[in-house]
């Protein structure tokens, strides 16, 4: 363990548990935002993702004029495809069926929720059916790929990040400003210890600009999942897993501004992934843990309605397997590619909408 | 608010550790169930809930429907407890 690999660690750490921490203070559900739209046209969580989004772009690109960043756009923006819309189809279904997207499913587990957990163990089971499907879902990804090389519209258009901001920022900015006076940025509740949504939306934008500027990426959670599922899968089905060409791969090979070597993929290995997302993964559940326990709502309740857990399950298998195929989860693409103008990102976001309508419609039948 | 003022009889609706949104849309069928109760000034709901959104939401939409709402937290718990006006 280099010293530059524990500085990394360490901020990852940092950024996972205050994350979890005011996530769980505020209840910050992300799937909820986008489920709410359509099962109760509530947009209160909406406008706090559009001020995360907002806020996020500013400081980025804040970050990137002023030669911050160590990469701009990141390392693996993905290409543009159809395979992302559908990918945010998928994954909107399962964010709903599951009650919590990926962060939500964290942070919720963290305080105790045993659908949550549930959750987190489709999302591995997702991960690892995806190495199944991944030859024939790789090669429709890759001959429906659009203007191979390029991922972002500045890219596209040629024209500078800043003119897409400042054309953004306006509208953004004057929604925003006309909430705040309205008051409908703030929520009333009961609840111990609250913190407001809108707070943490401004934290978890910086929260993104030091993951950034730590591991040269946004927030990254699901590449490790499927670290989980080839682990596991080493272990019981030995001769299976040396078939999965999937986690072999290792895409990532950068050097971070400290000297860090930043090298990855999906498979078993301790490697630059799971030092950047294993920190982050631990620090979440760590930090929702450490935020309901100082409040005395740290509780495991296994009678639940058995339809919730199954819920959560195949919700999270849904998840797992559509971050897989669109590539990248819904903190990646919102958090992360969506203010620097990704196309993907702008394709899985779009998917996100009518498969939260699906997810909906099937949540209302079930419970 | 003042929980002697409520109906004694109680109905407790226990949805500790379910997910979002069950716990509201399970919360919504009981009080449609029991509403004529309710409505009669006979019965209250006390729902149990450890579910930091719910609270927010249950209270928004019991509001919404005119009734009565007091929130108490006991060992780590949230108690919602819903009534008539009076």
């Amino acid at each position: 363990l280099t010293i530059a690999t524990f500085q990394i660690v360490l901020a990852v750490l940092f950024v996972g548990l205050v994350s979890g921490f005011v996530m769980h203070r505020a209840d910050f559900c992300i799937a909820g935002a986008f489920r709410d739209l359509f099962l109760f046209r509530k947009t209160f969580m909406l406008r706090m993702v559009l001020l995360l989004v907002a806020l996020s772009m500013l400081l980025f690109d804040a970050a990137r004029r002023t030669g911050l960043l160590p990469f701009y756009p990141f390392p693996l923006p993905g290409a543009i495809s159809p395979a992302n819309l559908v990918g945010g189809l998928m994954f909107g279904i399962g964010m709903v069926l599951a009650g919590g997207c990926v962060v939500g499913t964290l942070y919720r587990a963290g305080s105790g929720n045993f659908p949550a957990m549930a959750s987190v163990a489709g999302l591995v089971a997702g991960s690892g059916l995806y190495a199944e499907i991944q030859p024939a879902w790789s090669s429709f990804h890759k001959s429906t790929m659009l203007f191979p090389g390029m991922s972002t519209l500045p890219q596209l258009t040629g024209l500078d990040p800043t003119w897409f901001v400042a054309a953004l920022t306006i509208p953004a900015g004057f929604l925003i400003f006309r909430w705040a006076r309205e008051g409908s940025l703030h929520r009333e509740t009961a609840v111990e210890g609250f913190i407001q949504p809108w707070v943490v939306a401004i934290v978890l934008a910086f929260l993104g600009l030091a993951s950034w500027l730590a591991t040269g990426m946004p927030m990254g959670i699901t590449t490790s999942y499927a670290k989980a599922a080839a682990w596991i899968e080493s272990c019981v089905m030995p001769g299976h897993f040396d078939g999965l060409a999937y986690f072999k791969a290792a895409p990532l090979d950068v050097v971070l501004p400290n000297g860090y070597r930043l090298i990855g993929g999906p498979g078993a290995a301790l490697d630059g992934i799971a030092v950047i997302q294993f920190p982050l993964i631990g620090g979440i559940l760590a930090g929702s843990f450490i935020s309901a326990v100082s409040l005395r709502e740290f509780r495991i309740r296994f009678r639940v309605p058995p339809i919730q857990i199954a819920s959560g399950l195949a919700g999270g298998v849904v998840m797992g397997l559509a971050s897989r195929m669109a590539p990248g989860c819904n903190v990646w693409h919102v958090m992360g590619g969506l203010p620097i103008f990704s196309v993907p990102s702008i394709l899985f976001v779009l998917g996100l909408f009518p498969g939260a309508w699906i997810g909906s419609g099937l949540l209302k039948r079930l419970v | 608010m003042n929980t002697s003022a409520f109906p004694d009889q109680v109905v407790t609706l226990d949805i500790i550790g379910q997910i979002c949104p069950a716990s509201l849309l399970i919360t919504l069928r009981k009080i449609n169930e029991i509403k004529d109760a309710i409505h009669q000034g006979d019965l209250r709901l006390d729902v149990l809930t450890d579910n930091r959104d719910a609270v927010g939401t249950i209270s928004e939409a019991v509001a919404n429907m005119g009734y009565v709402l007091s929130t108490e937290k006991r060992e780590g718990l949230y108690v919602l407890s819903i009534s008539a006006v009076r």
